[in-house]
């Protein structure tokens, strides 16, 4: 009968071949769990080992010379051990903290047996001494402070999951790379105020191992790589300028051919130089178009960060949605996804595809809002008031503890139109409220977000590349504006749609550190943007004229 | 045109210095470095301020690190950096922007890195938009101190830069060859030898090498560039005694060129005598509170000297500051003592960087010119067991103007840090190793106590966490000892007098200072040599990374006649619930 067993593994192959690996921290886990469930007191019910196998090769250039060109391979170790019960365990949040207990520990990179055992075990120990000592902190809070208004339990009941599957071996050629990057990078200095410029590649394999005491057993992982364009100038008030530009693919031989880097380093230095004589924007509330780019990274901070389900149990969070579940928080023509199977979409890789979040729960669509209603929130296994469930977004950096984080974020419109019509009805805007311009937003860089309850509720969305456009429908590019508000007004403003989608690939910062993500989107046209002056250094620019550059390598 | 004439500026300038290389041989760094400098000259802001003094340096590294642990890779990473540093002084050598608590903080260049290719006009990009940075952080930082200074009273008037003479030192640079797979190798193969040790559950050998081209150029015509290389074996270990106790040591192995690190034969029974030593102190009894005499051999009479007198051997300035904000400046125990006897009049020491060896033993403190382009020559500090010198930098201190080429790190509030080198302790009267042991013995039975101690190594550098600092900092001020932290002795033994030896634990000295020395009566005629990495604190943390200074201590194993011990008495953390898991492998 063994025999027979084994032929079937081996006939059924992919579905379940286990790694070296996922088997030394699976017999580790239950040698521990075995004493710390039985013998302890407080005793574990749960514990998880997730390890992030990271290999990274990066080359950077400026001005036709190679700045940095290193490959780095780490293992990180995150371990979570749960003492109490489901309903109240050591992660429970009072005052705002929901405990930190993992410290993303290196590990051996070779499976050997002895290195990593010990290792998970005294950060095993670690943990659960930690944990320990937080469960009695909590149930002592628990019996002073006024019971929460709706308590949740501290931990979902999710299915265990079983899969194995490998991202492919970093193919890297840093030579190759090398020198297309000297090449690609020295066109910047054709221009005398660009202060600084760099050109940088990286290409990265991901494999996350997660095992746990319900029987889950994952690994998977996945490649990822970038080429990032940036220059930096000040403008002779002393203002900072930069411009910024991106390519995304998973797989490093589908990065663009030099022909379109080139154009796109042109466009980067050419913008830049163009905006150091741009005149400086004036406060405006007005009509304005954000790019898909802009609108992606818009929807991501005023809208995303704040259905990320954990901030709903939080008494220190501003809890913007707690109470929308069922009402319209869009217009209604506008729908939002997010969906981490998702790999591609306008024809670009998403950087926030995984197919496990980091509590080992399998990825899945949500849908968020659905014709301007809001339907649900994104949950780890942190339950909220109303949502028992994880529904895969359960995620970290290594070293921070799992929250809900958002993924590939889909903007959907049924009031498209096409861009040229956009452009119109922008124009039909800005005489209709009978201002003297409205904005288009080209190209911007990304955004924070405040959510809590001290701080005023706003966003900040940080643009590059703007334009003023007139009612006659001419541009004119300036410089120093920053899009300001506050959620719940700008939503409403939303008029209509672009047809085209784009996508904005980048990183999310938050509570549990750095996250690959995604937005996509059509181009968005709003009635009523509030644009702020840029915060602006008071520096001169260089008070000696550049000294003289020669481009290309001389020994 | 331009370029050119200020090519040929530049060539002249240089030419009237340097005639030990030629503008070739000095290589495109040295070129675009020089040029830029000299053009940065013409700076002016305000119509006022022009730059009397500007200083470049360029630390050009390539290095290699291994970590393993119990015959796994747990890292295994090169780097390769260039890290530029531009200083800028407006004023003049009496008045200047320095020495002011905000002058870091104005045109810090923090982080900034270097290109790895060396091109010409790039360096000098750089370097352009570095210097501007520094210029105008320098014209702020002195005009705020000039308001500063109408609102608080200075005691004493001191220079804020002494003049030194310029200094050509442009060595060849050697060929680099980073062996990764030897020291990964190696590593791993140390790593391993911990399976026969079960009882230490931690442990962890790392393997380090740096090549360094150092440069160093200023507005005064000095021209410097030589190697500085680092090569570091470090061993730690550690873990829980049957009481709690964490019981941690670790040891480095360092050069400066890789053939003088010691075989791998040698190294595995390095990586075994400290494996044995820490598995014989988790069952070792914990010691007793102790007051009498003390001998300290082995690597504990170096450590000692290193941290009393090595460490006090640098003197402080403090910074103008703004009215009521007086921060807190560390100062040497030494301070004010010139002339003061602190060891027994048959002892001197020498601090000697031109030496780079001693008997076989590359010196690890060996270094050509300072960081301001100081050459520096031996210097006694301790003269018939008083003070005779102070090691100085180019920052004029209280009673003292003018450098002895000891600015070995960067400072604070725009100086640079003096610390040793090469510290030789000698002894004019000596004994036997055998004699001294016998004398500890005889005061022993003297005084009627039960037993002597014997101290064999410290813990220094320190293995504890900066929260253990922190107790042991906080408990002995308590005690009525020193808040400023000496190392905790590691390796102590009783000695009974029939001679018998017995390890104990969990001691820690009580209120040793600069002063303890007076109670120093006898010393050995064998040399003790230590060898460690700094970074300018008097208690260093292995394994300190950053901008380090490697240091050896020479020193006689030296008899107390009265040191002061007591048990360190804590309460220790739980041992673990689940038991250390079998380990598989031991080849």
């Amino acid at each position: 009968m063994l025999k027979l067993f084994s032929l079937f593994l081996l006939v059924t192959g992919g579905s379940f071949a286990q790694s070296p690996l996922l088997g030394l921290l699976s017999e580790e886990l239950h040698r521990n769990f075995q004493v710390l469930s039985r013998k302890a007191d407080p005793p574990a019910y749960y514990i998880a080992y997730a390890v992030t196998d990271q290999e990274t090769a990066n080359v950077s250039a400026t001005l036709g010379v190679i700045t940095g060109n290193d490959r780095r391979k780490m293992r990180v170790l995150d371990v979570t051990v749960r003492v109490g019960t489901p309903a109240l365990d050591n992660y429970h949040t009072i005052r705002g903290e929901m405990g930190h207990f993992t410290a993303g520990i290196p590990i051996a990179l070779d499976d050997s047996p002895d290195a990593i055992k010990l290792k998970l075990w005294s950060e095993t120990d670690r943990c659960y001494r930690l944990a320990a000592q937080r469960l009695i902190n909590i149930r002592t809070n628990k019996e002073v402070r006024v019971a929460d208004k709706e308590d949740s339990h501290d931990f979902s009941r999710e299915q265990p999951e079983k899969f194995a599957a490998e991202a492919p071996r970093l193919l890297f050629d840093d030579a190759a790379w090398a020198a297309r990057m000297r090449k690609l990078s020295a066109p910047f200095a054709k221009y005398p105020s660009i202060l600084n410029s760099g050109l940088a590649v990286t290409a990265q394999r991901e494999v996350k191992y997660l095992v746990n005491t319900e029987g889950t057993r994952v690994s998977h992982g996945q490649p990822f790589s970038r080429v990032t364009i940036q220059a930096q100038a000040k403008a002779s008030d002393g203002m900072d300028l930069a411009t910024f530009d991106a390519f995304t693919a998973a797989d490093p031989a589908n990065l663009p051919k030099d022909a379109e880097i080139a154009a796109a380093v042109d466009k980067v230095a050419s913008d830049l130089n163009q905006l150091l004589d741009a005149p400086l924007v004036d406060p405006f509330v007005g009509p304005a178009i954000l790019s898909g780019r802009a609108a992606g990274v818009f929807f991501h901070e005023i809208f995303g960060h704040r259905v990320e389900g954990h901030r709903l149990k939080d008494e220190s969070d501003g809890q913007t949605f707690a109470k929308s579940v069922g009402s319209p928080v869009l217009p209604e023509f506008i729908s939002v996804t997010f969906d981490p199977t998702l790999r591609q979409a306008a024809g670009e890789d998403l950087n926030g595809f995984y197919a496990f979040d980091d509590e080992g729960v399998k990825a899945r669509r949500v849908t968020l809002v659905d014709g301007g209603i809001l339907k649900t929130f994104l949950m780890s296994r942190t339950p909220v008031p109303g949502f028992e469930s994880s529904n895969g977004h359960g995620r970290r950096q290594p070293g921070a503890e799992v929250v809900a984080r958002q993924s590939n974020l889909l903007v959907e419109s049924t009031k498209q139109v096409p861009e040229a019509r956009l452009k119109e009805m922008l124009l039909e805007e800005i005489k209709r409220q009978n201002k003297p311009y409205g904005f288009y937003f080209q190209e911007i860089t990304g955004g924070f977000t405040n959510t809590g309850r001290r701080g005023i509720q706003a966003f900040k969305v940080i643009p590059l590349v703007v334009y003023r456009v007139y009612a006659d429908g001419k541009q004119e590019l300036v410089r120093g504006a920053d899009i300001v508000g506050t959620p719940l007004a700008s939503f409403n403003k939303i008029i209509a749609t672009g047809q085209k989608l784009e996508v904005f690939n980048g990183y999310c910062g938050a509570e549990s550190g750095n996250v690959p993500v995604s937005a996509v989107s059509p181009s968005i046209l709003v009635s009523e943007l509030e644009v702020q002056k840029k915060e602006s250094s008071r520096d001169r620019p260089p008070l000696l004229s550049p000294p003289v550059i020669s481009t290309g390598a001389s020994k | 045109m331009r370029g050119l004439v200020l090519l040929i500026a530049g060539a002249l300038a240089l030419g009237a210095q340097n005639n030990a290389a030629t503008e070739k041989e000095q290589g495109p760094i040295l070129r675009a470095l020089a040029e830029e400098l000299d053009r940065s000259r013409t700076l002016q802001l305000a119509g006022v301020e022009t730059p009397y003094f500007i200083e470049y340096s360029l630390d050009d590294l390539h290095g290699f690190a291994a970590v393993a642990s119990h015959g796994a890779i747990i890292s295994s990473n090169a780097t390769r950096l260039r890290l530029p540093r531009v200083q800028v002084r407006v004023g003049d050598y009496g008045f200047d922007n320095t020495n002011y608590i905000f002058s870091d903080f104005f045109g810090r260049i923090g982080g900034a890195r270097l290109p790895l290719e060396d091109d010409y006009g790039v360096l000098r990009h750089h370097y352009w938009l570095l210097t501007d940075r520094a210029f105008k952080g320098a014209v702020e930082a002195i005009a705020r101190k000039r308001s500063a200074l109408r609102n608080v009273t200075v005691t004493e008037e001191v220079n804020d830069y002494a003049k030194a003479k310029p200094e050509a030192l442009v060595q060849d640079l050697r060929p680099i060859s980073m062996r990764e797979g030897t020291w990964t190798s190696l590593a791993r193969e140390l790593s391993a030898l911990f399976c026969h040790y079960p009882a230490l559950t931690g442990s962890q050998v790392e393997v380090e090498s740096s090549f360094s081209n150092t440069y160093y150029l200023n507005t005064e015509g000095t021209r410097v560039r030589y190697p500085d290389d680092l090569f570091t074996v470090r061993i730690r270990a550690g873990a829980q005694a049957p009481d709690g106790m964490p019981v941690r040591d670790s040891m480095g192995v360092h050069a400066r060129t890789p053939g003088a690190i010691p075989p791998q034969p040698a190294l595995e029974r390095l990586v075994r005598e400290l494996a044995s030593n820490l598995t014989s102190l988790l069952t070792a009894p914990a010691g007793e509170d102790y007051s009498g005499p003390v001998l300290v051999e082995e690597a504990a009479s170096p450590q000692l000297f290193a941290q009393l007198i090595g460490a006090n051997l640098g003197l402080t300035r403090k910074p103008v500051a703004e009215p009521g904000r007086t921060p807190p400046v560390p100062s040497s125990e030494l301070e004010g003592r010139m002339g003061a006897r602190i060891l027994p009049d048959w002892m001197d020491i020498v601090d000697d960087p031109t030496q780079g060896e001693y008997r076989g033993h590359q010196l690890l403190g060996y270094f050509p010119i300072d960081l301001e382009g100081v050459v520096p020559r031996p210097l006694t500090v301790i003269e018939k067991g008083s003070v005779k010198n102070f090691l100085l930098t180019r920052q004029p201190v209280r009673g003292f103007e003018g450098s002895n080429g000891r600015a070995r790190l960067p400072g604070a509030f725009g100086a640079k840090a003096p610390v040793f080198s090469n510290l030789f302790v000698k002894a004019r009267e000596t004994k036997s190793a055998q004699e001294l042991k016998k004398n500890l013995l005889d005061m022993v039975t003297q005084r009627g106590k039960p037993y002597g101690l014997i101290i064999r190594k410290l813990d220094f550098p320190t293995m504890a966490t900066p929260d253990e600092l922190r107790r042991l900092s906080a408990a002995s001020g308590q005690r009525g000892g020193a808040t400023r932290l000496t190392a905790t002795p590691m390796l102590v033994f009783r000695v009974y007098p029939d001679g018998k030896e017995e390890l104990v634990r969990g001691m820690r000295f009580r209120g040793l200072n600069v002063r303890s020395l007076r109670d120093i009566i006898a010393a050995s005629d064998t040399d003790n040599i230590f060898d460690f990495i700094g970074n300018g604190s008097p208690l260093p943390p292995a394994g300190v990374a950053g901008y380090v200074s490697g240091h050896t201590v020479v020193a006689p194993s030296v008899l107390f006649e009265d040191l002061e011990l007591d048990r360190i008495e804590e309460d220790w953390p739980k041992l673990p619930v689940v038991p250390a898991p079998a380990l598989a492998s031991c080849k």
